[in-house]
C-alpha cells in the first residue's frame, strides 16, 4: 500500500517537474531519487511498516509474496533508471513525462501483483497497457515504431475485451468478483467457470506473449524505442506473470486438472517457437524480442506447477531475466548498429563492458554460478515435483540447449570477430554493469538471500 | 423486468443463457434477411450520380482526408475529459448525506488531481490557440 500510493503520487510529481525544472539532469535525478525511495518504503512494508491505513474492502491483499515481488519490480526499476534513463533524451521532447508514464506503469504493477479481486487485476492490467501503447509510439517520428504502437494498441484492446468477457462469465457463475469468495467444484465444474477461465486464460496468454498468442511481440519490441523495450520486456512482463500466477492459483486452483494440459501445451509451443524464430534473427534487438518469449515459455512452467518452489522460483527467475536484459539492451541503447556484426571487436575496445555483456547472455542461457541457471533449475523442478509432465521437463531442457546457440553469437562476435563496435560509455555505466554482473552471480550462487526474505 | 433481474447469480448455469443466444440469432437473422430481402425485392436504377460520394446534396469536390490542426482534437478530447468528471458528481450529490465527511474528502482528492491535471495542460500549452 505504501509504494502504491506514492508511486501514483510520484507519477504526478514528473509530470509537473518537466514544467519547473529546466534541466534534464534536475528531472533525471527527481525520478532516480523517487524510485529509490518508492523502494525504501516497500522493503518497510515488507518489514511491517505501513504508512497508510486504508479499507480496501478486501479487493487488495499485500502478503509477503506480492510485497517481495514489488520489491524485485522497483529494484529492476531503479537499476533500468540508472543505466538508460539517459538514453531516455534521444527518443523525444517530453522527457519528463517518459518518467512519469512509467511510474503508472509502476502503479499497475502494483495492483496486478497484490489483486484479490478481478476488478482489481483489471484495472491493473489496464493501467499497465495504457501508458506502454503510448511509450511505443514516443518517437513519433519513427515510422516503425508508429506501426508497432498501432498493433499493440489494437492486440492488447483485443485481449483485454477477451479478459472483460472472461471475467463477466466468471462473475455469472460465482456471483461475486472476489477470489477469496469463488468455490468452485472440483470434480465438475460448470460451464460457465470453464469458459471463462479459457478466456482468462487466452487473454493473459496475450499479455504475456506465450505462443500462439505473440505474434504482436517482435513487431512492438522491435519498433519501440529500444529504452522502452527494455522495461516492456522485463520488469512488465514479470509483473504480468504474477499476476497470471495469482490468478490460476487461488482463482482456479481447486479445477487445476482441467487447465494444467492447456498450459504444458502453451509452454511448449511457446518455448519450441520463441527459441526456434530466435536461432534466424539477424537483429539483436529482434533476438531478444524473441529470447523474451522463450523465456516466458520457461515461467510459463511455474503457472503450470503451481507449488511452493514454483512461487519461490518465478520471483528469482523475475529477478534474473529482468537484471539480465536490462543489462544487455542498457549496451544495445549505445550501439548504433543493432546487427550481430554490431557487436564485433567490442571486446578489444571495451573489455569491462564486453565481460558484464558476457555475464548477462550466460545467465539468459543458464550457465552454472548464474542466476539464470538457477531459476531455470527451479522452474524445472516445480514440474518435477508435480509429478507430471516429464516431457515438458524433457522439451524445455531441449529448448534452453538451444538458446545457447543464439545468445553465444552475440559472445562470438564480442571476442573473434575483427571489427570496430562503434560505443562510448562512461566510468559510472561501467560500474553499475560490473554490479550487477555481480548481482547475477551472487543471486546465482546464494539464491536464499532473495527466496529467504518471503519467510521471515 | 424486476423478475429477470432476480435471478440469483450463484444458481445461473449455461441453460439460463438460453435467451441471449436467441436474441443473438434474432439479430443476426434479421439483418441477413433484410439485406438480401432488399437486393431481390428493391428496383434497379443504375446512374452515374448515385456512384458519386454522398455530400449532403451539394456535388462532392475534393478530399475529405485532409490534414486538420491537432488543436482541434485537443480541444475535442480535453473537453470530453472534463465533462465526463462532473458525471462523477451526480453520485456524490445524491448520496451526500449518507457519504458524510469519508465521502467529501475522496471528491476533495478527486477534484485535486483533476486540477493538477488542468493546471498541466494549461503549463504545457495544450489550450493555447494562437501559434
Amino acid at each position: 500500500m505504501n509504494a502504491l500510493i506514492l508511486s501514483a503520487v510520484l507519477g504526478v510529481i514528473m509530470m509537473f517537474s518537466g514544467i519547473l525544472l529546466k534541466q534534464k539532469s534536475a528531472v533525471r535525478g527527481v525520478a532516480i531519487t523517487g524510485l529509490a525511495a518508492l523502494l525504501l518504503v516497500n522493503i518497510l512494508e515488507l518489514r511491517g511498516i505501513h504508512f497508510f491505513k486504508i479499507d480496501v474492502a478486501g479487493m487488495m491483499y499485500f502478503d509477503r509474496f506480492a510485497l517481495l515481488f514489488i520489491s524485485i519490480a522497483l529494484f529492476a526499476t531503479l537499476v533500468y533508471f540508472i543505466l538508460s534513463a539517459k538514453d531516455m533524451e534521444k527518443v523525444g521532447a517530453d522527457y519528463a513525462e517518459y518518467f512519469a508514464l512509467i511510474f503508472f506503469i509502476i502503479c499497475g504493477i502494483i495492483l496486478v501483483a497484490s489483486f484479490k479481486s478481478l476488478l482489481i487485476l483489471f484495472l491493473g492490467i489496464e493501467i499497465i497497457s495504457i501508458p506502454l501503447y503510448i511509450l511505443t509510439g514516443a518517437d513519433k517520428r519513427n515510422l516503425k515504431g508508429n506501426e508497432g504502437s498501432l498493433k499493440y494498441f489494437l492486440m492488447g484492446a483485443f485481449s483485454t475485451g477477451l479478459m472483460l468477457m472472461g471475467i463477466a462469465l466468471i462473475y455469472g457463475a460465482a456471483g461475486t468478483f472476489d477470489v477469496e469468495k469463488m468455490k468452485f467444484a472440483i470434480e465438475t465444474p460448470a460451464v460457465l467457470p470453464v469458459t471463462g477461465m479459457l478466456l482468462l486464460l487466452f487473454s493473459m496468454s496475450f499479455k504475456v506473449s506465450a505462443a500462439p498468442f505473440h505474434f504482436w511481440t517482435p513487431d512492438v519490441y522491435d519498433g519501440a524505442p529500444t529504452v522502452f523495450t527494455s522495461f516492456m520486456a522485463t520488469v512488465v512482463k514479470a509483473a504480468v506473470f504474477i499476476g497470471f500466477i495469482r490468478l490460476f492459483d487461488e482463482t482456479f486452483g481447486t479445477f487445476q486438472v482441467k487447465w494444467q494440459m492447456w498450459l504444458a501445451v502453451i509452454a511448449a509451443v511457446t518455448l519450441f517457437i520463441g527459441n526456434i524464430t530466435a536461432v534466424f534473427q539477424q537483429s539483436v534487438k529482434r533476438m531478444l524480442a524473441y529470447s523474451s518469449i522463450a523465456q516466458a515459455g520457461f515461467m510459463l512452467l511455474a503457472v503450470y506447477a503451481m507449488n511452493t518452489s514454483a512461487k519461490e522460483g518465478i520471483l528469482l527467475y523475475a529477478a534474473a531475466y529482468s537484471l539480465a536484459t536490462i543489462g544487455i539492451f542498457s549496451v544495445l541503447n549505445k550501439l548504433n548498429d543493432y546487427t550481430f556484426e554490431g557487436f564485433n571487436g567490442l571486446a578489444k575496445q571495451q573489455p569491462v563492458v564486453a565481460g558484464a555483456l558476457t555475464i548477462f547472455l550466460l545467465s539468459l542461457a543458464g550457465i552454472p554460478l548464474t542466476a539464470g541457471f538457477l531459476a531455470k533449475f527451479f522452474m524445472l523442478k516445480s514440474v518435477i515435483d508435480t509429478g507430471t509432465g516429464l516431457w515438458l521437463v524433457i522439451f524445455a531442457v531441449l529448448m534452453a540447449a538451444v538458446s545457447v546457440y543464439y545468445y553465444f553469437r552475440v559472445i562470438q562476435a564480442m571476442y573473434f570477430k575483427e571489427g570496430k563496435a562503434d560505443i562510448t560509455v562512461t566510468g559510472r555505466f561501467k560500474w553499475a554493469l560490473v554490479t550487477i554482473a555481480a548481482l547475477i552471480i551472487i543471486l546465482g550462487t546464494f539464491p536464499n538471500i532473495l527466496i529467504n526474505w518471503l519467510y521471515f | 423486468m424486476i423478475h429477470l433481474l432476480q435471478i440469483n447469480p450463484s444458481t445461473a448455469e449455461a441453460g439460463s443463457y438460453l435467451p441471449v443466444a436467441i436474441q443473438l440469432i434474432f439479430a443476426v437473422g434479421l439483418v441477413s434477411v433484410l439485406m438480401v430481402a432488399t437486393h431481390l425485392l428493391g428496383p434497379k436504377r443504375k446512374t452515374s450520380d448515385k456512384l458519386q460520394n454522398f455530400a449532403s446534396g451539394i456535388e462532392s469536390h475534393g478530399d475529405a482526408r485532409q490534414p486538420m490542426a491537432i488543436k482541434y482534437f485537443l480541444t475535442a478530447i480535453l473537453f470530453v475529459l472534463f465533462d465526463v468528471e462532473v458525471i462523477f458528481f451526480y453520485p456524490y450529490a445524491v448520496n451526500f448525506k449518507e457519504l458524510g465527511w469519508s465521502g467529501f474528502w475522496a471528491v476533495l482528492m478527486f477534484v485535486g488531481f483533476f486540477l493538477c491535471g488542468f493546471t498541466y495542460i494549461i503549463k504545457k500549452g495544450a489550450l493555447k490557440w494562437e501559434d
